[in-house]
């Protein structure tokens, strides 16, 4: 405890140094802003927290509507807040940002958000990326490698320290950045989990996905808070009004039904965090999701308590203790079901939390302060601190209930919002994107809050529960990059799209794995060895991800602190630096390794043309007493899709550049085709197809980081009409399978002959 | 609260087998969604109907996308619109050319016209097949008819080749068009105990032995018509009959063959007349093709029938045709042996086929 404080006050001045280093690279900034959401190991030092904003405008007050002027404005005021916000939180830099609009009539609310961010000052010098950070992959496959926490503190130590305050990678970022006696908002902080020198929050929201160095306990799953509020209909600025009173309101629930489903879980972490508020005529619609994990490096979260405002009769009495009976099984029953089993004896070696007991008042509604009450119902709980649920209104009813009513996942399944689910690795080749979209009809005009969150609730239950039953031939497996997009279209009408990738995993290795993974170093170096002799030939693949993610905001960064104020005019500018970067490191690729190029190349012909989606042998004539005989042309190319950045079990050898299409459909026939899911059934199916002719044509065998940015969908059905604008973009490339991989690199060949590969393909 | 949209749309179209089969039969959504939940998909997996509805919707609409495709199959391997793995799009094809065997016994031999296709209604009440199904299969038959009706070649691997179709259904559809073609009488009440497999298997039987592309495999409608000339030639067998002195003699080369090893000796030796002339008959009025509609039916009534009421076994039919067909060969005057086999050989595999103990 002692030595402890100690560390703590000397990492004071290391800290304030630290700052002022980092400042001066991002400072000039305007906006030291970045929409990525995956970094390279140490260049995130600390994480602050999710910081947003949001505003409501009224777009009839623009006076060019044509010009950008008024708009661009908008947005620079919340990104001016969104930096300041960062910066109360002690931060300098904004990673995972994102900015969102929703418009009904002529109302628009204008949202952004990300997570404050320390980031490591050496990565922000022009060019660094090229000398140090090309080994580390940014694409983020699942590597064991990558995965152990002593393969990243070695390369941290010898690659980037100098002037690092010494907190090991897998737990640094989980550190606080600002100052603890100075806090921003009431927390409460305890000693790192993982080094027990530095102080980290009881709980993170973030926005970006799990960094690859983070340690996680158990597996994490999808949480989401939903919630819907009416409000009257009205015009311009009393509509607005009305909408700015309500947004703060339901900010605060999202986030108290965020904590609580966390706590439910036994989960101390949300990362990808995506609060979606939309606005309809007479509705308001909240949807926020997140992955939720352990973080080993943080305390782990205490139980929930029910306490009754008025103890006053038995049957009472009772009620409350059937709900914390419920919760207790359910917070046990997730435990299990998640594998959450934190080691126990680290709480006595570092001593209860701070005892800041005004944590969270700012933080959740219905939570009970009362010192007395906490010591009273913390017996069932020992040392952990429990989280009070008051029911003191019917509205805390129906938030335990819509607690509880959160229909558990099913067996075999697991889910999240990020691009991969922690503490899973060995992911077959079985891949199914998919979109799914859905329209309900609110049917009874005058509904309460309560019922319409329950109607709303219900809607994203049951569409989970669709794609569980829909992918069950999957099992085991797991959703990753669920992304709900939710809108009102109409005046009672909801429309939820989702879009997500389905991946099986490995049971019997997984197990294997996580047997090896907690084994220790001694294979991780094995595993180490290995992925460094890849090394030098597999710049040809991972330079380019690298380079892509990396290079847009790094020079267009530099050259917005040239030019002060964004104009579109130095974008061309700043476009050609990007280029040329590009350009060089293309270049040296194409120097190192021309003969390994070209075999890949080959490869990955051998491999498109074996993946033919025909139940026909291959290279028949069409003459008539040929064996069969099949009067079309060629075979179609199997194109894999997927929202996420790479491709389990494959190596991405070339990047053929971005596919963003926009395809707007209209049919005065709907009855004709099959009512309104006929016609966006068929019209999903034919942009996919689009999408995956467009890949083929280019030579790509895949399309990664897809997204469905847009659809829009409109009906008249007394006119029979029906109108539908999608947009859809994703990088077209070609992969290779691993175990052809094996077989390209010269230098592997000599020392591991398993020679599988090279002959069966080529 | 109603659901207006719902769709789920995979990169790889999902396509649940038991659903297909539902669509396939003819069920609607309700009852498909009925029968599932009957099934116990629903424990398995802790759905709700809501969501077994929502899926056979979403499964319905993909595999109406897909039907148009599956009337040329060829088409759904080279189509862009839906990614289906090979596996499943043979699977796709294979079943939606499957036929039920109650329903294919009560068109086969008909003409597949429209007259035939109004009728259908009657044929789903009495077999109980749901009319959508007998229209599929109806349409099936009719569209293999169709485009095999303009190929050159032979006729099951012409189907193969066009259908994408396994060997066993190719040859199924082979029969069904050499039955439509020839306009094969199989409905008369005499006829019912046999399956359509007994008729297949005579088509087969019929198809190499007995067409022009039995010896020419390069002609149009080689496997769907009889050969002319043989079938003339069919005539000279009468001979056997006609003459006195070859029927008798031809009835003691038989019975001398057969004495002692069957129980139905006596029987045998008392029809061989009857029997030999009903052949024989059946042989020499293949020309016109009102008797060729009645092969089948006068194969029964003038061969199977009477053995069958004197108790012969499938043993003794098997030991009668063999001898039948081999005392020709001893018979001096009669020099008809290369037709007398043709024609031997199918009929004594057909009648092989159809005797039923």
């Amino acid at each position: 405890m002692g030595s402890g404080g100690s560390v703590g006050k000397e990492a004071g001045p290391l800290k304030t140094l630290l700052r002022q280093h980092t400042q001066s690279a991002l400072e000039q900034r305007e906006f030291p802003i970045f929409t990525l959401t995956c970094f390279p190991p140490g260049f995130l030092v600390h994480v602050g927290g999710v910081v947003s904003t949001r505003s409501v405008k009224l777009l009839d007050r623009i006076h060019n509507p044509d010009e950008p002027e008024t708009r661009d404005a908008w947005w620079e005021e919340i990104r001016q807040e969104i930096k300041s916000h960062a910066k109360a939180l002690g931060c300098h830099a904004v990673v995972g940002y994102s900015e969102s609009t929703s418009i009904c009539e002529e109302v628009c609310i204008l949202s952004a958000s990300g997570t404050a961010a320390m980031l490591n000052p050496r990565f922000m010098r022009e060019g660094c990326l090229d000398i140090g950070g090309s080994d580390h992959r940014l694409s983020r496959q699942p590597h064991p490698g990558m995965v152990g926490s002593e393969r990243g503190e070695g390369e941290v130590s010898s690659t980037w320290l100098g002037f690092e305050d010494a907190s090991p990678p897998s737990c640094g970022f989980v550190h606080i950045p600002y100052d603890e006696f100075n806090m921003p908002f009431p927390a409460q902080l305890t000693y790192c989990y993982h080094c027990r020198r530095q102080k980290v929050p009881d709980v993170l929201f973030t926005t970006i996905d799990l960094p690859a160095e983070a340690e996680v306990t158990g597996k994490g799953c999808l949480i989401q808070a939903r919630l819907c509020r009416t409000k009257k209909k009205a015009q311009g600025e009393v509509n607005a009004t009305s909408i700015s009173n309500l947004l703060p309101f339901m900010e605060y629930e999202l986030h108290t039904q965020l904590m609580n489903k966390l706590k439910l879980r036994s989960m101390n972490a949300l990362f990808g965090l995506r609060i979606q508020i939309s606005v309809g005529e007479n509705m308001l619609l909240g949807l926020a999701s997140a992955t939720g994990v352990y973080l080993s490096a943080l305390p782990a979260p205490g139980g929930i308590q029910i306490a009754g405002k008025t103890p006053s009769d038995l049957s009472y009495d009772q009620h409350i203790s059937t709900i914390q009976k419920r919760i207790d099984d359910t917070i046990a029953k997730n435990k299990e079901l998640y594998n959450i089993h934190p080691p126990e004896c680290i709480e006595e070696v570092v001593g209860s939390p701070i005892p800041d007991r005004q944590r969270s008042s700012r933080l959740f509604r219905s939570t009970s302060e009362s010192s007395d009450e906490l010591s009273e119902l913390d017996l069932s709980h020992g040392k952990k601190d429990a989280f009070v649920l008051e029911i003191d209104d019917t509205d805390a009813v129906e938030d335990i209930q819509s607690l509880l009513t959160d229909a558990p996942i099913p067996a075999g399944f697991y889910s999240c919002n990020t691009e991969v689910m922690p503490g899973i690795h060995n992911w077959t080749s079985g891949l199914q994107m998919f979109t799914s979209v859905r329209v309900y009809r609110l049917s009874n005009a005058n509904l309460t809050n309560q019922g319409l969150n329950k109607i709303f609730t219900d809607l994203c239950e049951n569409l989970l529960k669709s794609l569980y039953f829909k992918l069950r031939s999957m099992i085991p497996c797991c959703l990753c990059h669920l992304n709900f997009t939710v809108a009102v279209p109409e005046e009672e009408l909801i429309q939820v799209a989702v879009t997500a990738v389905a991946m099986s995993f490995d049971k019997e290795t997984q197990q294997a794995a996580d047997r090896a993974l907690t084994r220790g170093s001694g294979e991780n170096e094995e595993q180490l060895q290995f992925s460094m002799e890849l090394c030098g030939e597999s710049t040809i693949s991972n330079n380019q991800p690298t380079a892509k993610p990396s290079g847009v905001p790094e020079s267009a960064m530099v050259h917005s602190s040239r030019a002060p104020s964004v104009d579109y005019g130095s974008f061309a500018d700043r476009c050609s630096t990007w280029l040329e970067l590009l350009r060089l490191k293309a270049h040296t690729i194409r120097r190192g390794s021309v003969k390994t190029s070209r075999r890949t190349q080959l490869l990955a012909h051998s491999v498109s043309s074996s993946e033919r989606c025909s139940p026909l042998p291959e290279g028949r004539s069409r003459s008539l007493r040929s064996t069969r005989s099949l009067p079309c042309g060629a075979p179609v190319t199997v194109v894999k899709m997927t929202p996420l950045s790479f491709l389990p079990g494959t190596r991405i050898v070339k990047y053929l550049g971005i596919i963003n299409m926009f395809f707007i459909r209209e049919t005065t026939s709907l009855r004709e085709e099959g009512g309104v899911s006929g016609f966006l059934h068929s019209f999903i199916a034919e942009v996919f197809a689009m999408v995956r002719a467009h890949v083929a044509a280019l030579g790509g065998n895949a399309l990664v980081s897809y997204s469905m940015k847009e659809c829009v969908f409109m009906e008249n059905p007394n006119k029979n009409q029906a109108q539908c604008l999608i947009n859809v973009s994703g990088d077209a490339v070609i992969f290779i399978r691993e175990s052809d991989q094996e077989a390209i690199p010269p230098l592997l060949t000599s020392r591991q002959t398993s020679g599988t590969g090279a002959d069966g393909t080529t | 609260m109603s659901v207006e949209l719902d769709v789920f749309v995979g990169n790889t179209t999902i396509m649940d087998e038991e659903v297909y089969q539902f669509w396939l039969d003819g069920y609607t959504v309700n009852d498909a969604v009925k029968v599932r939940m009957e099934g116990g998909v629903l424990e398995e997996c802790e759905a709700s109907a809501e969501v077994l509805r929502s899926d056979t919707m979403d499964q319905y609409r993909t595999f109406q996308m897909c039907e148009r495709l599956l009337h040329s199959p060829a088409k759904l391997a080279n189509q862009l619109l839906f990614q289906i793995p090979p596996h499943r799009q043979a699977m796709l094809i294979e079943r939606y050319y499957t036929f039920d065997g109650v329903f294919v016994r009560e068109v086969l031999g008909k003409k597949l016209s429209k007259g035939t296709k109004k009728d259908l209604d009657d044929v789903s009440a009495k077999t109980g097949v749901t009319l959508k199904s007998c229209r599929r299969q109806f349409d099936n038959f009719k569209r293999v008819f169709k485009v095999v009706e303009e190929l050159k070649g032979p006729l099951v691997e012409n189907i193969r080749q066009h259908f994408l179709l396994s060997d066993k259904l190719a040859r199924d559809y082979a029969a069904i068009v050499f039955f439509a073609n020839n306009r094969f009488e199989t409905g008369k009440k005499k006829l019912h105990y046999l399956t359509f497999q007994d008729f297949a298997f005579c088509a087969g039987q019929l198809i190499s032995n007995w067409t022009v592309g039995a010896l020419d495999n390069m002609v149009e409608d080689m496997d769907v018509d009889l050969e002319k000339e043989f079938l003339q030639d069919l005539k000279e067998l009468k001979i056997l009959i006609t003459d006195k002195d070859l029927l008798d003699q031809h009835k003691s080369l038989v019975c001398t063959a057969l004495r002692g090893k069957t129980k139905a000796f006596n029987e045998m030796e008392a029809n061989f007349k009857n029997l030999s002339r009903g052949l024989v008959n059946i042989a020499a009025k293949l020309t016109n093709t009102k008797d060729v509609r009645d092969f089948f039916i006068d194969l029964v009534e003038k061969f199977i029938e009477p053995c069958r009421s004197d108790k012969w076994t499938a043993g003794d039919m098997r030991l009668y045709l063999t001898h039948y067909t081999n005392s020709a060969h001893i018979l001096d005057t009669f020099k008809h042996q290369v037709v007398w086999d043709r024609y031997m050989g199918v009929i004594k595999s057909c009648i092989l086929k159809m005797y039923h103990d």
